[in-house]
Formats: structure tokens, sequence, C-alpha cells
């Protein structure tokens, strides 16, 4: 696993990216969780995380879609790469993995 | 979007300014989004404050902007930097020999001064305990204030017994009293005695408080028993070379019955110790008359205690008061006297050990001591002049700006930031500032000896203490970034346009600045030298003021008590000598070191109603009105051989003042007995004359340790000659040994003497440094308006046009200064002058002459090259163009 370690946060970017596929920038991003997981985020920490799965390979990047309303400044619009993707599908595997193998007396535990 | 509805530009332009280009545009763009969103829902105030805070999270690692790697070029620039700095220095020999020769000086001096403050300040630090340790002193607050150190012989012992803090207490005397003071010496195996000074008397505890290093003995028993003494390790040298003298016996003064037990060796005082003596005769056992241990009398012994560790001294001066109460009973018992005073207005205090040196002004002790407020002074004129050099170098290197100026616009051409600019000049006038420092240490290695004469001390450079060099390397850095400052702002200012242009104007003349600085430093010249004139005149006022006697010609022959019985025949084979006019015996002479003695004074039988008044008793014989050339403003002088004169008493102007005399003759005053007056001596100065005159009387003696000779003829050398055959007659074993009363009076002002010359080296010094200023600015001044005084030439200007028009404005500046100085100068020295009772008035003639005396040094500061460019030929001037 090493190497692909991968934060709660971070996968929770990424996914974010992966939804909003061509329109991925740093406020998107920041509505999109916000929506899903109700938490207040951090636009700095959102950038945060951006920069770091660049660096890590799982993102690129490319400028673009400037408006008014942004002060006629350009987006950073961030894709996945093929790394990205699979390192997401490696995670949802071990998830399915893991779910199975607990036992199902578990689950009916109230 | 509308202009009102942006987030604060600020804001913007700091995130712009620290975050990096990778994600600047992007967050920028989604912060001012979610503005424009935040400013419909929450209003724009709160938008604002919440950008902000978007702005400040973003100040993390992440966004921030990288550091450029061009770092690595430093080295190399700083190493041109260098090297353009000595081309600098070599091109314009003369102005780096005045910047740095300049600043050197002023270094030097600036160290000596920090050298003898520290010097000063480190006086009896150097004990252990030293915060335990005190000396005891009396405060008499009215009706006449005073503090003295001396104590009754019982007040020492009281004090140990009756407060358990004290956990060691001894006490000194230091003065000339029995054989404190000078004595002769002898071995007991020799005949030949020695004359030796530094004698006090202390208690064995002294040596312990005092933590005395002991060579030879043990320190806690080297006193303890009757006639011991200790002898420091320098005259044990003397004496005894190469052996331990513990158990040697001394003889003072060739009297058997002085005979004294060497108990011990000491080490030497330190310089920095505020007491100072060679020998330490015991106390133990010792009782100068009957009863004198347990009387309340008499006022000899200073004390000096070390309390145990924790007591608070704040406290324990309130219990000490309670003593008061021993004294009191005394005086009503024993003197049936008034006591309110004593209740009132009179206590003890203690004094820290470490304290004394400095901080001891107005506290009666015969021990010399330095004085903070010099130490404020001389720190004063040390800051005063290190200014003056830097000024030096801001006004130089500013003046000459206009030759840097092109290498400014290159540089800034080809790419330079204005910080590596002001990196170039700073770390240049670093350079300047370490040489100068060198210099500055050689400086001080050559002139501190003379320093050390003319201040009377011994300090060293501490070459070898650990913080010497690196401090000497810190401060160089200091004070050449100091200098430095603003003339690199200036210089690394230039626009390159303009320069590369030609239109800077070449070294801008008349700058402001440069003239206040002028000003600045004649300023301060010139209330050094007012000050230096004024304490010469203090001086020359002391020495040669009318004091009451005749102090030339005056020989006064020591040691005379060791003729013991034959001194009355010593005196008339004197006088029978062809060049001698009058001879006295006494122990008392109006010059320091000779004997004193205090005593109370009533009204014949009104010692219970009236308060008594201070006087000094002097026992003198019937020739030394004469021979001190005295004058009797009425009555008589004692008689010879007139047998009722043993009661009578001639009393100074001064004490018919305190008593109200309307006829002073023939009234009865008493001290211990009656006395009646028989004539009135005129006030003549008996003390240093920073005090007033006190009353004083002479009673009938006629025995002394010193013969004052008077001599009639002006060969010195003859008559000296005469007198030492008739001693060798007396006493073949000792030799004479004499002063000269004018030197010993003379003597008592050295230190006004010192003060004086000091302030003259260092308003020397001042004058210096500010003329090297000035000539190098004067050159400067001649340099840039050649080609304007040589067409002015061509054109038939005199030498003097010329001269006038070079020196004007230097003359103008001096003059302004001069006018400042003046308020200045007045008030520092009337402040000097309130410490003398007796003093000079500060005349204006001080002020014209120092006046005149800056203008002419100015004037030949800047004539030199004044003269030179109006003798210079145009043509070469003019040639070039």
């Amino acid at each position: 696993m090493k190497g692909t370690s991968l934060g709660e946060f971070e996968e929770l970017v990424l996914l974010s990216v992966g939804i909003l596929f061509d329109d991925a920038y740093g406020l998107a991003i920041v509505d999109e969780l916000q929506n899903k997981t109700g938490r207040n985020i951090m636009i700095s920490s959102v950038h945060k995380a951006l920069v770091r799965l660049q660096e890590k390979g799982y993102l690129k990047s490319r400028m673009g879609g400037a408006t008014t309303i942004r002060g006629g400044r350009d987006k950073r619009l961030y894709t996945l790469t093929p790394a990205g993707v699979s390192v997401l599908r490696e995670m949802k595997e071990l998830r399915n993995q893991m779910w199975k193998e607990v036992p199902k007396i578990v689950w009916e535990v109230k | 979007m509308l202009e009102n509805n942006t987030p604060p530009r600020w804001a913007i332009r700091f995130f712009e300014w620290f975050c990096n280009d990778h994600l600047s545009e992007a967050v920028l763009g989604d912060l001012l989004h979610l503005y424009d969103r935040r400013i419909n829902t929450v209003g724009k105030w709160k938008a604002d404050i919440l950008f902000v805070w978007n702005v400040v999270q973003f100040i993390q690692p992440f966004a921030l902007r990288k550091k450029n790697m061009s770092n690595l070029n430093n080295l190399t620039m700083y190493k041109n930097y260098f090297k353009v700095a000595l081309r600098n220095m070599s091109a314009q020999k003369m102005y780096t020999a005045i910047k740095i020769g300049g600043f050197a000086l002023g270094l030097a001096t600036c160290i000596v001064i920090a050298l003898f403050i520290r010097h000063e300040l480190s006086y009896d630090n150097h004990y252990k305990n030293v915060n335990d340790i005190y000396r005891v002193y009396n405060e008499q607050t009215a009706p006449e204030a005073g503090k003295w150190t001396a104590f009754p012989a019982p007040f020492v012992p009281l004090l140990k017994s009756s407060f358990p803090e004290v956990e060691l207490a001894a006490r000194l005397i230091p003065y000339s009293w029995f054989n404190a003071g000078t004595n002769l010496v002898r071995k007991d195996d020799q005949v030949e005695n020695t004359y030796e000074e530094g004698f006090a008397y202390a208690d064995p505890e002294l040596l312990e408080i005092l933590e005395i290093p002991m060579v030879y003995g043990n320190r806690s028993s080297a006193l303890s028993q009757p006639s011991t003494i200790v002898i420091s390790k320098k005259k044990a040298d003397k004496y005894f070379p190469g052996e331990d003298p513990t158990g040697k016996i001394i003889v003072l003064n060739d009297d058997k019955k002085i005979s004294l037990t060497i108990g011990g060796v000491m080490e030497d005082f330190k310089p920095t110790s505020h007491l100072q003596f060679d020998f330490f005769i015991t106390l133990s056992g010792k009782e100068f008359w009957q009863g004198e241990q347990t009387s309340w009398c008499c006022w000899n012994y200073n004390p000096y205690i070390k309390l145990r560790a924790g007591t608070d001294p704040v406290e324990f001066e309130k219990k000490m008061l309670s003593l008061k109460k021993v004294y009191i009973e005394y005086l009503i018992k024993e003197k049936n006297q008034s006591v309110d005073d004593v209740r009132k207005y009179y206590g003890f205090r203690l004094q820290p050990v470490k304290d004394v040196h400095l901080y001891s002004d107005g506290i009666g002790d015969i021990i010399p001591h330095g004085d903070i407020r010099y130490i404020w002074m001389f720190g004063g004129i040390a800051i005063f002049i290190l200014a003056l050099a830097c000024i030096n170098f801001v006004n130089l290197s500013t003046a000459k700006s206009a030759n840097r100026a092109k290498e400014v616009g290159l540089r800034k051409v080809v790419g330079s930031h204005r910080s590596s600019l002001v990196n170039q000049f700073l770390s240049e006038s670093i350079l300047y500032s370490i040489v100068s420092f060198l210099l500055a240490l050689g400086i001080l290695s050559i002139g501190l000896p003379y320093f050390n004469q003319l201040a009377g001390k011994v300090i060293d450079v501490p070459w070898k203490e650990w913080w010497f060099l690196p401090g000497v390397i810190g401060a160089s850095i200091i004070v050449g970034l100091v200098a430095g400052l603003y003339p690199s702002f200036y210089l690394s200012a230039f626009k390159p346009i303009d320069v590369l242009k030609g239109s800077v104007a070449r070294g801008m003349k008349n700058s402001r600045l440069r003239s206040v600085m002028v000003v600045f430093q004649f300023t301060t010249s010139i209330v050094l030298i007012i000050g230096t004139f004024v304490i010469y005149q203090q001086m020359n006022y002391i020495l040669t003021k009318k004091i009451g006697y005749d102090k030339e010609q005056v020989i006064m022959v020591q040691g005379v008590n060791t003729l013991g019985d034959q001194q009355r025949t010593f005196k008339d084979e004197l006088l029978r000598l062809a060049s001698v006019q009058n001879v006295t015996l006494t122990q008392y002479f109006p010059v320091a070191g000779t004997k004193r003695d205090m005593n109370q004074f009533w009204r014949d039988g009104k010692s219970q109603e009236e308060k008594s008044n201070g006087a000094q008793v002097w026992y003198v014989d019937e020739d030394y009105i004469n021979t001190m050339g005295m004058k009797l403003v009425a009555g008589r002088n004692f008689q010879k051989d007139l047998a009722s004169d043993s009661s009578a008493i001639i009393i100074n102007q001064s004490m018919v003042k305190v008593f109200g005399f309307k006829q002073p003759l023939g009234e009865r005053i008493m001290n211990w007995r009656t006395w009646t007056v028989i004539g009135v001596v005129e006030d003549f100065h008996f003390e240093n004359m920073k005090d007033k005159i006190e009353p004083l009387c002479f009673v009938r003696g006629g025995w002394g340790n010193i013969a004052a000779i008077k001599l009639k003829t002006h060969k010195m050398e003859d008559a000296i000659q005469s007198i030492t055959e008739v001693w060798k007659k007396f006493l073949p074993h000792q030799t004479i040994r004499y002063t000269f009363l004018d030197e010993s009076y003379a003597r008592m002002y050295d230190d006004v003497r010192r003060t004086g010359n000091i302030f003259a080296s260092f308003a020397i010094l001042a004058i210096i440094v500010a003329c090297l200023g000035l000539f190098a600015l004067s050159a400067f001044m001649v340099e840039q308006r050649n080609k304007e005084i040589s067409i002015r030439l061509v054109l038939g200007a005199s030498l003097q046009n010329i001269f006038r028009l070079l020196t004007d404005q230097f003359i103008k500046l001096v003059l302004i200064s001069f006018l400042l100085s003046i308020p200045l100068a007045w008030y520092v020295m009337q402040r000097w002058l309130e410490d003398y009772e007796y003093k000079i008035e500060i005349g204006w003639q001080v002020f014209v002459v120092a006046g005149i005396v800056s203008v002419l040094i100015a004037l030949l500061t800047v004539s030199y090259q004044s003269i030179r460019a109006a003798l210079a030929n145009p043509a070469n001037n003019l040639r070039s163009e």
C-alpha cells in the first residue's frame, strides 16, 4: 500500500474531482463537499489537498474558464490521471473486500 | 462587478505578494467568487473580514513563494564589493587616510573611556560575599547635616552582641592616628630605619570580612594576639625576601615599646579596592588610653560588617537604630548635654561595600574616591567623540558620492537591486570600520600608558579576556553599520538614467545635512575647549589664591619625633644656620595628610545651656605663625617663656564668627578645659577649597613629627645640604626625609589637575577629529570648484577673493557652533564649579578666547586647501577642455 496512501479528506477531494468532471476547480469542489458531507470545508485545505494530489500524480491541471465574477481570473481545472483513477478503484476494492469479511452478525446488532 | 464591491485592495496585494504563481491566480479567482457570493448574503463588511481571513488561511508552506535559488552568486558579489572598495581606498589616499584615521582616533578614545569606566565600576566587586559586606556610617540630617564614618570604640562590639544578623564585624582606623598612617620601620635586629606609609589599625575579623587572601599565616588568627601586625606581600618581599616572616618582630619609630610580631602576610590589595594598606596593626587588646575602649567620647573607628546571607539591609538599618539609646544615655549621664537633636536627626546607615568607591559623595572619610558623576561625564564624552568620528565618515562618503554615482548607475543598469547596492555600501563601511578598529587597538596600546599617567590609574587592555576580541569585532560591525546606514541608502538611491546622462550635480554642494553635522562637531569641540579653560582657571585660582599663609620656601622635615628629647636642640641647631629664617615643630599643617583634631567648644561655663561649636585644635609652638607667614589680626602670639600661655588660645576669624564675639580678646572658652583668647589669626585654608574655612584654634604645644623650616635664601640646594648635615649629627642611621610645603599643597588638588588634563586631552582629540573632517570637506569643495576658481583667477580674482570664497561657508558654520556652545558650556561648567566653596566666576573672556581659538583652528584647517587652489596655475585645470 505504500506510495498510494490516501487520507480520508484526500479521497473525498479526489472523488469530487471525478464527480465534477471537466469543471473541477477549487471553489466548485468546496461546494460539492459541503453539499455532500454537510461539513464546513475550508477553501485553503481544499487547495492544499489539490496541490498534494497533483504532486502525487493523481491529478493533472490546466488553466481556463475566466469569468467577470472572478475578477477576470482563470480557474485551475483539475482532472483525474490514470493513476488517480486506479488509486480510487483500489480503495474501493479494498473496502468491498473488508466489508465482505465482516460477519453478518455484526450488522444485526442495533 | 461594481467597483465598490471588491474586497480590500491591500489584502489582494498581500496575497499576490506571498502566494506562489502556481496557485495565485486560481485561488484568488476562487476567493473573489466566494466574496461575491457572500456580499449578497452577509453584507460587505462581514464579507471583507471573511475575505481577509481566507487570505490569512493561505499563509501556509504549500502556498508560499519559493525562495530564489540565485544565492550562489553572493560570494562572488561580495568578492567584487571588496575589490571595488579596496580600489576606491587606494585611488583616494587622502580621503581614505582621513576617514580611517579619524575613525580610529575616535574609537581609541572611546575604548579608553570604556575601559576606564569598567575599571571604576569594578571597585570592590571581587569579594565572594560582596552583597553581604557593608560599612556603617553616621548620618545627621539637621540642624547641621553631615555624614561620616568614624564611630566610638564600643559601637562595633555592641553591634555584634546585639544582633544575630551580624556574622562578622570589625573596626578599622585608616587615619593618621597614633601609629596608623606613616611610621619608620626597622627589623628588631637592625639599626637602619625606613619610612613606610599605609599603616592602619584593624580588628582581627577585618581580614575575614574583606576576604583578604594570605600568603603566610592563618587569616582567622593572624591578628588575634595583641601587638601583632600583618604586612603585605610587597613589604614582606622587601624586608624578608624569600622567607616566611611569621613570628618575626619589627620595631616602629625606633621605639622598643612598639615592637610588633608579624602574624601573617597578606596578598597586596587589588588596585580596585577602596582600601589600600600595607600594614594592619591589630586592635586586639589595644587601649589607647585608660577607659578608651568603653567610652563613647571619641570617634575614631570605621566599622565594617558582614551580614548573614539573606538579611534585608533596609530592615537591619531600622533595627540598628535601637543602639542610639546607648549613645543618648552616655550623653545624658556623662556630658549632661541636650539630646533632642540626636533623638530626632541622628542615625546609623549601611553602605554596601561595592558602592563605597563611587557613591561616597558627602560621606566624610579620608579615603580617595571616584565619583559617579565623572563616570557619566566621561561616558557622555566617549559617545560624543564616537559621534564626531561617525559624522566624518558620513560626511565624506556622501560628499564624495559623485565619484560613486556612475558606478551605482551602471550597476543598476546591469540589473542590480537596490538592496544589493545597500549591501555593497554597508559591507564597505564595515570594512572601513574593521580597519579603523585595528588601527584603534594599535593607538590604544601606545596611548594607554599616557592615559594611566594622566588619570592616575592602572588600567590594562584586557587582551586575554575571552570577551574582549569578539566584543571589539562585534562593536566594529555595529559601528560600521551605523556609520554606513545613511551613506548606503543615499548612494544607492541614484537614478541610473540621471547619473548616466550626467545630470546629478557633482557633489551636491551645501548639503544642509552636512552643515548641520559640521555644526554638531564644532559645538562639541568648543564646549570641551571652554570646559578645559574653566577647569584650568579654577586650578590656577586655587594655586595662586591668597590662602592666608605663605607656602613658598618652606621645607617640612618629616620624622622628627624619632629625635625624642632632642627635638628642641635640633630646632635650635637649625635656627643657627645662615639660610634658615624660622623653624617650627608640630604635627599640624594646612595640607592634607597631616594631623587634625576636632573638638567641641562652649563659652566658658555654658556647656549645659548652649550648643557646642566644632573646631580644630592645633598644638603649635610660638614660631608657628611666623614660619607659616600667617597674620594675626588682633592680639598677640604665644610667648616662649610665659607660663600663663599654657592656657592661652589663638582662634581664627571663622571661630570668632561662630561664637559671635564682638571683642574676642580675653574671652574664655572651654572644651575639656578652659582657655583664654589672646589672639585672632586671619582665616587660612587648611582643607580643600571645596569646603568652607571651618573654625580652628591654636594652643601651645612645642613638639611634633614635622619640623617646618622657612628659608631666607633662594639657593634651595645649599640650604638642604646644610639641613641634612644637622640631621646627620642627630640621627646618623636614618636618612632625612623632607617635602616642600607648596608641593604638598599642590598635591591636595591633584584631582583638579587630573580632571583638567583629561579634559584637555579629550578636547584636543575632539578638535583633531573635527578638523580632519573639515580638512577633507574643504579639499572636496576645492576639487568641486576647480574650474570655477580657475576661471575666476583668469578673470583677475585675487588670492584674497578666492580665499574668502572658499572659507566663508565654513567660518559661518563655526560661528554658529560657537553661539550654540556658549549656553551649553556655561551650564555644564557652572554645575562643576558648584562643588567648590571658593571658585572663580566664569567670565566672558573664556568664551571669547575659546571662540577665537576655534575660529582660528578652523581657518587654519581650511586655508591650506584654499590657498593651494588660489595659487594653482589656472591653465592646468582648464587645459583639458
